[in-house]
């Protein structure tokens, strides 16, 4: 396939996405979607035609990239007439953020933290604070909130270090409830009201609840933070992708797989799982900043523990350890109950079932980690091929 | 190179190792010999910081390490093939050799040691992009041995290197230990096969529940009546 091919199929995948989101009669949405599903398995039953597009996909990697930037570019132009899914969209972004970061900790480093939902509301609660209490600009708490998160986390890491597995997984939950409860106690983060008129993102004089004039049309004031939350999520997605093919990403893996053997090797075994969980807290609660100032308020609700479900089923669902994976489960897993409604009530419930049947039947997630290529030119194999464990 | 002097340890309130001392001469093969259970590896995990003795001290190169972490231990030159070898599992078989160098991350050493493991493991050259766990029970010990070689330790451990290899792939492996010798390295080695090991290593160590109950070079362990009794049932 050439390029031109690659960005075909791209295009078609992004009519069929705009369709399934904008379809408003149960009509033309149980068709978008069945064309999805269609698409989906005449793709996965034929091992060759999967391989065919996978290998295009790979021969023409920049390509690709470039047309997926550029439909991620003009996404909020489909959108306009729905501010809703316009910030919906946004939000798939800022899990892509908050999920590039627990990855870091669980998928590479294999550090559980089953509290994700309080790192970001420590971005966001930061955020809260330093604009409304202290007439901070939101543009310095959002360089703040991801400081103390990682902050916070540091501190809690002192427990953690000795402790693994399940007790672990303990330890996250226990500090997630604790964060809640103190959310809706303290006095100066406002109690059950949360902190409230959180003032908007300003750059260069621009507000950010103006609705942006681009190439002639007006787009919803929510596409400024679709933007912002699309260069957020692409830097830190870069970000990731160079720490996780460089050394770092490496050592991490060491103590996911054998702390003992990582030791024998000269690893500070302490050491990195701090760098690990401080990397993955800096994207999370960069992301609950994002959050906060996005929405204008933050409460404590906004950060219970449902939220860390959430995460979790995003990297699982992705695949645990592959960036490309956690792009791919955010933006999946975040618009799917709001797109169905009557799914919304039970949205834990899907979570929970998508885990569940993602480690019975798919346990390294939808999109698997690959071989890291070490400047080697060919495309890298996938470690289905290798017949991998992942 | 290495000298454990009196050394216990303790396993919470059990003691394992009881007033062990262990010498071992630069450029030399060093064999420690004992039944299951006899604390083995126990001294291994002592030399390397992973327990620490209550009694006694571990000195490398004229330097007490006993009281220093794993990672700042083997730093200082020493190479480890654990028991049960302990390759990292998912990761692949490259993935593994260039975290044996890895204080050395980033230089342009690592690419020629990498080529040199290589060259001495051909066939982890073929499979240097297959997942570790997925190796064969030979594949896993040469990559093990290759990984702590990647480190270009002064002072090599290895922990029954051999177990559960056919005879064949044993006799390669035990080649292969006298050739990393023959380079320079010096190596204490753990065994259960007595006969074999004692043929290729210089001086041997018998350890029976924690002590050490007898000592001397390979020749001199080989007829004394207590390996000779337990061991080679001669
Ligand atoms: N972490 C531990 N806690 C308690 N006891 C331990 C621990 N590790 C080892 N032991 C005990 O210490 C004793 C010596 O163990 P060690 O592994 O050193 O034996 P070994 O000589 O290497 O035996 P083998 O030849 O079977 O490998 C055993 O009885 C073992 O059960
Ligand atoms: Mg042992």
């Amino acid at each position: 396939m050439t390029l031109i091919g690659v960005w075909v199929v791209e295009l078609g995948l992004f009519v069929l996405v705009v369709a399934a989101l904008l379809a408003e009669r149960p009509i033309a949405l149980g068709a978008t979607v069945a064309a999805i599903g269609i698409v989906a398995v005449v793709a996965r039953s034929s091992a060759r035609v999967w391989r065919w597009v996978t290998t295009s996909f790979l021969t023409h990697r920049t390509g690709a990239l470039a047309g997926a930037a550029v439909l991620a570019l003009v996404l909020p132009f489909f959108l306009r007439a729905s501010p809703y899914w316009t910030f919906i969209a946004t939000m798939a972004l800022m899990y892509v953020t908050i999920g590039q970061g627990l990855n870091f900790q669980m998928g590479t480093a294999g550090v559980i933290n089953l509290a994700g939902a309080a790192f970001a509301g420590l971005g966001g609660y930061t955020v809260g604070l330093l604009t409304v209490r202290l007439g901070f600009p939101p543009w310095l708490g959002l360089l703040i909130g991801p400081l103390i998160a990682v902050a916070v986390g540091a501190l809690l890491f002192i427990p953690i270090l000795k402790v693994r597995g399940h007790y672990l997984a303990l330890v996250t939950i226990a500090f997630g409830f604790i964060f809640n409860i103190l959310m809706n106690n303290l006095e100066f983060t406002g109690g059950p009201q949360g902190i409230k008129n959180i003032p908007t993102l300003r750059l260069f004089g621009y507000a950010f609840t103006t609705p942006p004039q681009l190439l002639g049309m007006t787009l919803p004031s929510h596409a400024n933070f679709y933007y912002a939350a699309l260069v957020m999520a692409a830097l830190v997605t870069w970000l990731a992708w160079r720490l996780y093919n460089s050394w770092v990403g490496l050592t991490l893996n060491t103590l996911r797989d054998d702390e003992i053997a990582a030791k024998c090797s000269g690893v500070s075994v302490a050491r990195y799982k701090l760098l690990a969980f401080s990397i993955g807290n800096f994207f999370i609660g960069l992301g609950g900043a994002f959050y906060a100032v996005m929405v204008g308020f933050v409460s404590p609700p906004d950060f219970d523990f449902g939220y860390s479900l959430v995460m979790v089923s995003v990297i699982i669902l992705g695949g645990l350890d592959s960036i490309p994976g956690i792009i791919l489960g955010a933006c999946l897993l975040i618009p799917l109950p709001e797109r169905f409604r009557f799914l919304h009530e039970y949205r834990l419930l899907l979570y929970g079932a998508a885990i569940v049947l993602m480690l019975l039947f798919r346990p390294r997630g939808l999109w698997p980690a690959t071989v890291r290529r070490y400047g080697l030119r060919e495309p890298a194999a996938s470690f289905g091929a290798a017949g991998g464990l992942r | 190179m290495l000298e454990v002097r009196g050394v216990s340890t303790r396993y919470g309130q059990i003691s394992m190792l009881r007033n062990v001392s262990v010498t071992l001469r630069e450029g030399e093969i060093a064999c420690l010999l004992g039944p299951n259970g006899a604390g083995k590896t126990t001294l291994i995990r002592t030399i390397l910081g992973i327990v620490h003795p209550v009694e006694g001290s571990v000195v490398f190169r004229g330097e007490r390490i006993d009281s220093l972490k794993t990672n700042q231990i083997v730093k200082r030159g020493i190479g480890v093939v654990p028991e049960g070898r302990r390759i990292f599992p998912k990761m692949t078989a490259e993935e593994n050799l260039r975290m044996g160098a890895f204080a050395e991350w980033g230089t342009s050493e690592v690419a020629g040691r990498l080529e040199q493991i290589f060259d001495r493991f051909p066939r982890l050259r073929e499979r240097r992009r297959q997942i570790a766990a997925t190796m064969s029970g030979g594949e896993q010990a040469m990559l093990a041995i290759g990984r702590a070689l990647m480190g270009r330790p002064k002072l090599l451990l290895l922990d029954e290197p051999s177990l559960g290899l056919s005879p064949l792939l044993v006799e390669q492996i035990f080649e292969m230990i006298q050739a990393i010798n023959r380079q320079g390295t010096t190596v204490f080695l753990v065994e259960q096969n007595a006969r074999k090991t004692l043929a290729l290593a210089h001086h041997g160590y018998l350890l029976q529940k924690g002590e050490i109950v007898g000592a001397g070079t390979a020749a001199e362990l080989g007829e004394s009546d207590i390996v000779r009794h337990a061991y080679l049932r001669a």
